[in-house]
């Protein structure tokens, strides 16, 4: 069935439904007609490079088509046919040969100008590989659609870093990324721009031995919504995964993260756990978390699940100020330091530097 | 700033905390160039004077007056104070999960000492050289302020600061506890390196005498109930180690 179709005859998400509760899909579809369709979505700018802007090796590239391999369907099928379906000039794929090891990282950077525009990016990592790869999303558009959908090879080490970092409009991003035997996989994200933010991120581990760290620094501030669902999926024996969630939340914004551990029956020795922190800087500032768990199986090394949510820390506030920061840069430096404690662990130090210097500007935003 | 010559002037300061009294009249004269010490029990008011002098908001001064060279500390906000050249070595400092060491130690040094005394070779030469004289290694300049230190690598990282900032008054906090002796050796080394032979003083608040022979102060003072009970010369922390406080509670009040 084509995607249209598809989405076409799918039922209005349920508002109840774990996934949809805090944005309805009426109010994340471009038009709110959820039966509407959009036509003639532009492709964006797209431009990939290692950071510094030399150009990569031929054994890691993108190309406009759809990848062949078959596609992941534990993904939410509204948002996943929808985008596709308003993606049809937009279809790519960014391919990593096997035992291609890259010694910095790469951006993908995804430019949609001010046009409304959506990307359908296949991820086609091979095995034993090593890389580093920040996708960076911005732009000035009303609506932007980002779905990746793909797999990790056996064996690799891959630190994917996505950068929400629109000026405007609503972001919808799907994710469903299998990984593969015994690889090793940071999914960072960073989230600051955009005013309306809803994120389906899915990570599948079916093979045994892999490893998951996911990561989140959220910058919410004005009257951002913003609004990020997690499901893990433990599916093989001696599978390990951690979901480390960091927001910052200012001024009439509202941050939402909701995650979903899933440990299959036979997922012998899986080690599960998620952790939602979420600071707020105004009165006005909203965060709900949801973590929830679903575990089949029992002979587990365990499986975990906590939120925390609070202001600033007037005790740490008071330690930096009896060092000489004013009120106004202790604040500052406490809010860097949350984020970066998520941030930090995304990947290496350049990378890191790289995400911190980007993100100076809308720190700023956070307190002023 | 008046004539007067003492670094910090203490003057009939009753403070509390939670509508709790705390501090019942404390008098204390620090001389440029003095290092003094508190003794005292436990919920003796050690802790909640170092506070009010650093500018705590929990708690609340009933009256009295807190001098730093003339000036009134109790009008300054803290960071204030730490510009002015307060500096208090925390009992317990907190962990800034995320703030690098070594961020962290610019940042100071600029708001305290300005922009210049934090960048450049000379301000690199005092780091390692402060840093090898505590034995600190150049890793721990990565780390994250106070996160997973062990207690003795807090005390220690208090007193780099505390070497790095050169403040007119510090005040260090039972900066002696949980250390082993060579721990308080290495950080009476620190104290004695940032004040002895300058014009700045220290109020040094301590249980026990051992730091003491290491860092000698000029007077010792003993706090029971929010007073000062008796004040004497480094002999007194010995006499204390002795014969404990009891002799000194009678005739205090609560």
């Amino acid at each position: 069935m084509k995607s249209e179709e598809l989405y076409l005859s799918l039922d209005e998400p349920d508002n109840a439904d774990h996934l949809w509760r805090y944005s309805p899909w009426k109010r994340i579809h471009p038009t709110g007609n959820i039966r509407e369709i959009p036509k003639q979505y532009k492709q964006p700018k797209i431009k990939l490079s290692y950071l510094d802007g030399s150009d990569l090796p031929s054994a890691c590239s993108i190309t406009k088509e759809e990848s062949k391999n078959k596609k992941n369907s534990f993904s939410d099928p509204v948002s996943m046919s929808f985008i596709e379906s308003v993606s049809h000039d937009s279809k790519f794929t960014f391919k990593v040969e096997n035992n291609t090891i890259l010694e910095k990282p790469i951006l993908l950077r995804i430019d949609s100008e001010s046009l409304n525009s959506a990307i359908n990016l296949s991820i086609e990592i091979g095995r034993h590989c090593e890389l580093e790869l920040i996708t960076l999303v911005e732009g000035k558009p009303e609506w932007f659609g980002l779905l990746r959908q793909g797999n990790i090879g056996e064996g690799t080490i891959v630190n994917d870093v996505v950068v929400g970092q629109m000026k405007s409009g609503t972001l919808l991003r799907v994710d469903a990324i299998n990984i593969g035997k015994d690889s090793q996989v940071k999914a960072g994200n960073i989230s600051s721009g955009s005013e309306k933010t809803k994120a389906d991120l899915r990570y599948m581990m079916d093979k045994s031995g892999s490893n998951l760290r996911v990561l989140g620094s959220i910058l919410s501030a004005e009257k951002m919504h913003i609004d990020h669902h997690i499901e893990i999926y433990h599916d093989a024996p001696e599978t390990y995964s951690r979901l480390d969630w960091h927001s910052a939340c200012g001024g009439n914004s509202k941050t939402i993260g909701t995650g979903m551990l899933r440990v299959s029956d036979g997922s012998k020795g899986a080690d599960a756990g998620q952790l939602f922190h979420n600071l707020l800087l105004s009165k006005k500032a909203e965060a709900d978390s949801i973590p929830e768990l679903e575990v089949s199986e029992h002979d587990v090394v365990g499986c975990g699940h906590g939120t925390a949510n609070g202001p600033v820390d007037e005790e740490q506030l008071f330690y930096l100020e009896a060092r000489g920061f004013s009120p106004d840069d202790a604040k500052d430096a406490l809010i860097a330091a949350f984020l970066n404690t998520t941030l930090s662990e995304m990947g290496s130090e350049t990378l890191h530097q790289w995400l911190a210097e980007n993100l100076q500007d809308e720190l700023k935003s956070l307190t002023t | 700033m008046s004539n007067d010559s003492q670094l910090l002037k203490i003057q009939d300061l009753y403070a509390c905390i939670d509508d709790t009294s705390i501090l019942k009249g404390i008098n204390l004269e620090i001389k440029p160039g003095e290092i003094h010490a508190i003794m005292g029990r436990n919920g003796s008011g050690k802790t909640t004077t170092a506070n009010i002098i650093m500018g705590h908001p929990d708690y609340e001064v009933e009256s009295g007056t807190v001098e730093l060279n003339g000036e009134n500390l109790l009008e300054m906000e803290t960071w204030e104070r730490a510009r002015e050249g307060v500096f208090l070595s925390f009992q317990y400092p907190q962990s800034v999960p995320g703030l690098q060491v070594g961020n962290f130690l610019r940042k100071s040094v600029a708001a305290i000492l300005g922009e210049e005394a934090a960048k450049g070779k000379e301000f690199r030469n005092k780091l390692k050289e402060s840093m090898k004289e505590l034995d600190i290694p150049s890793s721990f300049l990565g780390r994250y302020v106070n996160d997973g230190f062990s207690g003795g690598e807090k005390k220690r990282f208090e007193i780099l600061q505390l070497m790095l900032m050169k403040p007119k008054l510090a005040i260090l906090d039972e900066t002696d506890s949980g250390l082993d002796i060579d721990g308080i050796r290495t950080v009476a080394k620190g104290i004695n390196a940032a004040i002895r032979g300058t014009e700045s003083g220290a109020l040094i608040i301590t249980h026990y005498s051992r730091i003491l022979e290491h860092v000698k102060p000029d007077k010792i003072h003993v706090l029971i109930s929010g007073k000062i009970v008796k004040t004497g010369g480094p002999e007194l922390a010995l006499e204390l180690e002795e014969r404990g406080y009891d002799w000194l509670e009678e005739g205090s009040e609560d």
